[in-house]
């Protein structure tokens, strides 16, 4: 059986696809990155590998994510790709005909319009946290709320709470003010789920037409509560795709599915193998110049085989 | 022999063959900073109050750098080129802004070119230069004529020669008239002092011809047709250099292009007006996908990247598909 793999390492999470050769799921995982990616996906590979049929061969492997360049090169992929791309083509495998994506992840959210099958526009997140996975996981650890638990917690409001969402940090003073004040505890969460919802809308979706179908993806896609919110305020139906946690994922495996087609078959994959290997990575300031970029090198059994993090071009060929 | 500082930062895109060769003429020697690095940025950065935008800070750093390289430094207020038409505060106040901020600050040759008033133009013949610099430099009234042609060949240059204003400056070979025409064409619209600062812009250029796309500039266009672009977009215009990102995005979002790459910065007052009515421009039917980067000095490159990535693979399934 011949498949593909994707990995779209986040800020937060980590997550892995494999599809087989009709793009059918075989299996994912979703996991911390835990500000480790090397690690992480060393020891997901090898959870991935005892979960595989044993006659499945790895076609083509691409990455996404912030840290999509490096994970590239620690497991050798045939494509690595930017997270807008990889989740436009991961939603529209699902929902052929979807005209808009919403997607929040960790620390970044993003928007992207698609018509006719291709990306129109798109906005992403500047500087700001507020309104992404982060920021919730932190208020429901402070009002000692399993994140799983958030979103039907939130369902059972009966009258939201307003929050100010525009910033995290008025939210939380908010928040406490509010609870302080003897407002419920679940209609404080819904209340979050719209502040949140409403920050989402008035700056990524700013100026953007959003026609259904809708789908939201993304680790907060999870959250029912922030479904709902959506679509209260967009009035309609939200699709949370099926494995929509690993979109990203899945979008850069059909990449690499679609890049084996066009180069006819050879991918750059390490192999499982890579889980044994000892990767390191370290880093050392260049002197050459005032900028002193900090240049970060990834070795695979003391030999460099990436190197990144300056200005120019100077230590970009590994065998100078 | 006289040393003469120009900055190389703000308006020194626009007007250094102008100046260097108007003072070099006069027989003095021009010294100028080295290109934007960390240190400069940070030493900017450092002397500048947190409100001012990016490209202001780094022109301190520059100002910095310059200090007991010089006898003197020219920073002209720059009130107006055109009639009615403003300059940003900035601008105006810069020659006082960087005198309170810059310890051991040389004397600063601070001409008032204000076209509105109708005393002093861009002309150098009109800045009455000694009443800085005494005895009164010899020479001036030819220095300014020949100060001017290099002007207009400079400009001549990047209209017709497709020369990027950063090459024609170091004086590398012209590249851009020579890109491939393969791939798909992004307009990079924005103020030189950003576009061309490979520093703080990241090298965006080069970036966008490794990414596969052929660039074109706000200066290629000419100066008729940003100007129409102004007029098509505003109407009339209100700001002093609104056409290198209103006049730009008027003409290259209805262009031959294949999208439009904007970069504003962060806390600038003009820039957040005048992006505003290129994004509404750009949202009419027809119109050329608009990218909008927003920089600052905290921008990272791997946010850059990831949007400029995105917008070209963007780009390229639209420009594949409309030749399909």
């Amino acid at each position: 059986m011949e498949a593909y793999l994707g990995i779209d390492v986040g800020s937060v999470t980590t997550k892995f696809a494999v599809l087989d050769e009709k793009d059918e799921l075989v299996t994912s995982l979703y996991t911390r990155t835990l500000g480790r990616p090397i690690d992480v996906i060393q020891e997901s590979m090898q959870k991935i590998l005892a979960r595989l049929p044993a006659d499945l061969v790895i076609k083509g492997v691409g990455t996404t994510g912030s840290a999509r360049y490096l994970a590239g090169v620690v497991v050798g992929a045939d494509v690595v790709k930017n997270e807008v791309t990889a989740h436009a083509v991961g939603a529209s495998h699902y929902i052929p005909d979807v005209q808009t994506i919403i997607e929040i992840g960790g620390q970044d959210s993003k928007m992207i319009i698609m018509r006719d099958g291709i990306v129109t526009d798109f906005g992403m997140n500047t500087v700001c946290a507020a309104g992404t996975g982060s920021f919730l996981d932190q208020q429901a650890s402070r009002l000692n709320i399993e994140i799983e638990d958030f979103g039907p917690l939130a369902l059972k409001s009966k009258s939201a709470v307003r929050i100010a969402g525009r910033c995290t940090v008025f939210a939380e003073s908010d928040m406490i003010h509010k609870q302080q004040m003897g407002y419920g505890v679940q209609d404080i969460l819904y209340g979050l789920c719209e502040a949140l919802t409403r920050n989402y809308l008035n700056n990524i979706g700013l100026g953007k037409e959003i026609l259904p179908p809708v789908a939201f993806q993304g680790g907060v896609a999870s959250n029912v509560g922030i479904v709902r919110a959506f679509e209260e305020s967009l009035k309609t139906e939200i699709v949370v795709p099926p494995h929509h946690q690993v979109m990203g994922a899945i979008g850069v495996a059909l990449l690499s599915h679609e890049k084996s087609m066009d180069n006819g078959g050879t991918t750059k994959f390490k192999g499982f193998g890579i889980s044994d290997m000892e990767y390191a990575a370290t880093s050392f300031e260049c002197k050459a110049c005032t900028n002193i970029c900090e240049i970060i090198q990834i070795k695979v059994e003391r030999k460099v085989i990436a190197r990144w993090g300056g200005r120019c071009d100077k230590w970009d060929d590994i065998n100078g | 022999m006289l040393r003469i500082g120009i900055p190389r930062g703000l308006l020194y895109y626009q007007y250094y063959p102008l100046w260097s060769t108007f003072f070099q003429e006069m027989g003095m020697e021009v010294v100028t900073s080295n290109p934007t690095s960390k240190a400069i940025m940070a030493a900017g950065s450092a002397r500048m109050v947190a409100e001012t935008c990016l490209p202001v800070k780094v022109y301190c750093g520059h100002v910095i750098e310059l200090v007991g390289k010089c006898d003197y430094l020219f920073i002209p207020a720059i009130r107006s080129i055109q009639k009615n038409v403003y300059n940003c505060s900035k601008f105006l106040g810069l020659p006082d802004l960087i005198k309170a901020v810059v310890p051991k600050c040389p004397p600063i040759i601070d001409v008032d070119i204000d076209v509105s008033k109708g005393k002093v133009s861009l002309h150098p013949s009109s800045y009455e230069i000694g009443r800085w610099i005494k005895p009164r430099p010899k020479r001036e009234k030819e220095a300014a004529k020949l100060a001017w042609e290099s002007h207009l060949a400079y400009i001549k240059a990047m209209e017709s020669e497709m020369v990027s204003p950063l090459e024609y400056l170091s004086g590398q070979k012209p590249s851009l008239a020579s890109q491939g025409n393969e791939h798909f064409t992004v307009a990079l619209i924005g103020h030189p002092y950003n576009i061309y600062d490979e520093f703080i812009t990241h090298r965006i250029i080069h970036r966008l011809n490794t990414l596969g796309a052929r660039v074109v500039l706000p200066e290629m266009a000419g100066r008729d047709l940003l100007a129409a672009g102004v007029v098509k977009v505003v109407g009339r215009p209100y700001w002093t250099y609104e056409d290198e990102i209103v006049g730009a995005g008027g003409h290259y979002l209805d262009a031959d292009v294949d999208g439009v790459v904007a970069i504003v910065s962060f806390g600038c007052g003009p820039d957040s007006t005048m992006i505003d009515v290129v994004q509404r421009y750009a949202r009419r039917p027809g119109a050329r996908p608009l990218l909008t980067l927003t920089i600052d000095e905290h921008t990272g490159e791997a946010g850059m990247v990831t949007r400029l990535e995105a917008f070209l693979d963007m780009v390229a399934r639209k420009a594949r598909r409309r030749s399909a």
